[in-house]
């Protein structure tokens, strides 16, 4: 048994002769907010697709709240309150915002199709405490007037807060992020560093893959930094910041 | 309620069609008009069902024609009829009801069968694979000529059905000039249209219609959210498969006799297009779809007949079609989301 929230162990995958991920040991503790850094093509989203299900590793263990869910299925460790956001956001284009978040809001058994054919007062009911729940959130995040629009017609930034909102729904344990910021005006983007912050302040374990480096430097209580699929550094910004390999990583071997 | 002005339109582009069957049929009108109907209710019951597949929940299901096909197949097999080349009779069997039920429930149990290895592909994949399980499904048909008649198909069982025909059906059909018997099924496919629209419509706006759309819209991101994507699918596969196997019983009650043709992938294209018609995920839309569709594939043959006087069989038959297809080139280009689409909602741009 071990503190972390998340351990991996030997974790590692490959694509073709190209190693993405190669860890030999990450864990990560309750309540952090970690960011995991490092130069493109360094593992960062397929080591997040690997921990929340999304790929299949090759080898190595994955531990959940000390439950082993190496190769499960993505939703079956969604409901044991890990939830990510994707790089390229993921929003339902084609159903209003408050419908993205009700979707994501709604418990499983409440989409069952015979409950949904019967339409108990019990859910009518759940659907309208759903419905609040939702148009909270999304005044919260200042885009309710968007409500009732397609999220299709919502700009990237708003996207961007749209799935970060149906992922909150829920209150889950774990946030994993990937890229909340990329292609964010600034002023949003201070919005939604705020808002994680807030959420970290709440107790929700965060893990955020970000290429903003002020900003990372700015929330994070931890950094972790990858390249070429191995950890190469770990710890505090302050430690970061100065790391010989971490600065090696970024801007190439000093020659001298 | 609100009425749009979308379905004012398709509301007179419907009673446009009708009246048009009654302005090039001099003769026979109201008869063309019912066997049309009937053809349309069977129809557009199967694109309605297509609909939740492709229009709810984005799957791309070519192999529509075997859900119809278990459908009709099992519910005929369980009454009483003839089949094969001696016409071998079997005299006893399940009541017309019973069997209907278990003929919906086995083309569900197919489009699970079907679904469970095929329904992890995506988009075009799973396109190619369910036009191919269908084209096993009606060869298996034909060879299975001991039980299913092969190619010589089912007869006398249309009695099976019609001993539960109401008088007033005989006494309209006889002021009418209609046969009864297909005034029967037409009436039937009708009332289950109505009673299936309404089912769907208490489903559209509930959350296992929001999952479904869900699914169409992105399955990553409803994994993401702890929802089983896979499962959703099989479900909208299975009712989607039920609703096509009641119009194929139908289907076969209008033949009066039935055969392993009737269920060729052409049957499925005909059913997509009324569909796209009508407006990929809307309730009611393969409704007008159907009527509209049939008007002008029964119709254009007299249109042709009109444009070129001198023209002989075989080269009508080429004009007609031409017909077809430029009516619904038009269509398509005016309202590319169909009739009662919303454009926002245009679901053609497939992934």
């Amino acid at each position: 048994m071990s503190n972390s929230l998340i351990e991996v162990k030997n974790l590692k995958k490959t694509f073709g002769g190209i190693t993405a991920v190669d860890i030999q040991e990450l864990g990560f503790n309750k309540g952090e907010l970690t960011s995991i850094i490092g130069p493109n093509g360094a593992g960062k989203t397929t080591f997040f697709d690997l921990i929340s299900g999304f790929q299949n590793s090759d080898s190595g263990d994955i531990y959940l709240k000390d439950k082993d869910v190496s190769n499960s299925q993505p939703y079956k460790i969604a409901r044991m309150g890990m939830v990510r956001t994707f790089q390229l956001t993921k929003v339902f284009d084609r159903m209003t915002v408050l419908e993205n978040l009700l979707f994501s809001g709604s418990e499983v058994n409440n989409d069952s199709l015979i409950k949904s054919v019967i339409k108990s007062k019990s859910q009518r009911k759940y659907e309208e405490n759903l419905k609040d729940k939702a148009k909270n959130i999304l005044e919260e995040l200042n885009i309710l007037h968007m409500a009732d629009s397609y999220a299709r017609e919502l700009s990237g930034g708003q996207k961007k807060l749209l799935e970060l909102a149906r992922s909150i729904i829920n209150e889950p344990e774990i946030l994993l992020l990937d890229e909340p910021l990329a292609g964010v005006n600034p002023k949003l983007a201070d919005d939604i560093l705020s808002l994680i912050k807030k959420l970290s302040n709440e107790g929700i374990t965060i893990l955020m893959v970000e290429h903003n480096i002020e900003a990372v430097m700015k929330i994070s209580e931890r950094i972790v930094v990858l390249a070429e699929g191995s950890l190469i550094a770990d710890g505090n910004p302050n430690e970061i910041r100065t790391d010989r390999n971490v600065i090696e990583a970024y801007l190439g071997k000093d020659n001298d | 309620m609100k009425i749009s002005n979308k379905f004012l339109f398709a509301v007179f582009l419907t009673g446009f069609s009708i009246y048009l069957v009654f302005a090039l049929n001099p003769e026979g009108a109201s008869r063309i008009l019912l066997n049309l109907l009937t053809f349309a209710g069977i129809y557009g019951l199967s694109a309605i069902g297509l609909n939740v597949h492709f229009g709810w929940t984005g799957l791309l299901n070519f192999g529509h024609a075997s859900f119809m096909g278990v459908g009709a197949y099992v519910t005929l097999l369980l009454m009483p009829h003839a089949a094969g080349r001696e016409g071998e009779i079997t005299s006893t069997g399940l009541p017309f009801i019973f069997a209907l039920i278990i003929g919906i429930l086995s083309a569900a149990l197919f489009g699970l069968l079907l679904g469970l290895p095929a329904i992890r592909l995506r988009g075009d994949y799973l396109a190619i694979v369910t036009i191919a399980a269908a084209e096993i499904f009606r060869l298996l048909v034909r060879d299975l000529e001991s039980i299913t008649g092969g190619v010589y198909g089912i007869i006398n069982y249309t009695e099976n059905l019609q001993q539960y025909r109401p008088n007033f059906i005989n006494n309209f059909s006889e002021s009418f000039g209609f046969s009864p018997s297909q005034a029967w099924v037409c009436l039937l496919a009708w009332v289950s249209i109505f009673f299936t629209v309404i089912f769907l419509k208490r489903l559209n706006n509930s959350p296992w219609g929001r999952a479904l759309r869900a699914v169409r819209e992105d399955e990553d991101a409803v994994r993401a959210m702890g929802k089983n994507a896979v499962w959703l699918k099989l479900q909208s596969f299975m009712l989607g498969a039920g609703i096509a196997g009641l119009s194929g019983v139908f289907l076969a009650f209008n033949y009066g006799s039935l055969e392993t043709t009737v269920f060729v992938p052409l049957l499925t294209f005909y059913v997509w297009a009324i569909m796209i018609l009508g407006g990929v995920g809307t309730i009611t839309g393969p409704i007008f779809g159907s009527i509209i569709f049939w008007v002008i594939i029964s119709e254009t043959d007299r249109l042709a007949f009109m444009l070129f006087e001198n023209a002989n069989g075989q080269q009508l038959a080429g004009v007609r079609f031409l017909l077809v297809g430029l009516l619904i080139m038009v269509l398509m280009i005016f309202r590319p989301s169909g009739l009662l689409g919303k454009k926002e909602e245009l679901l053609l741009d497939v992934k």
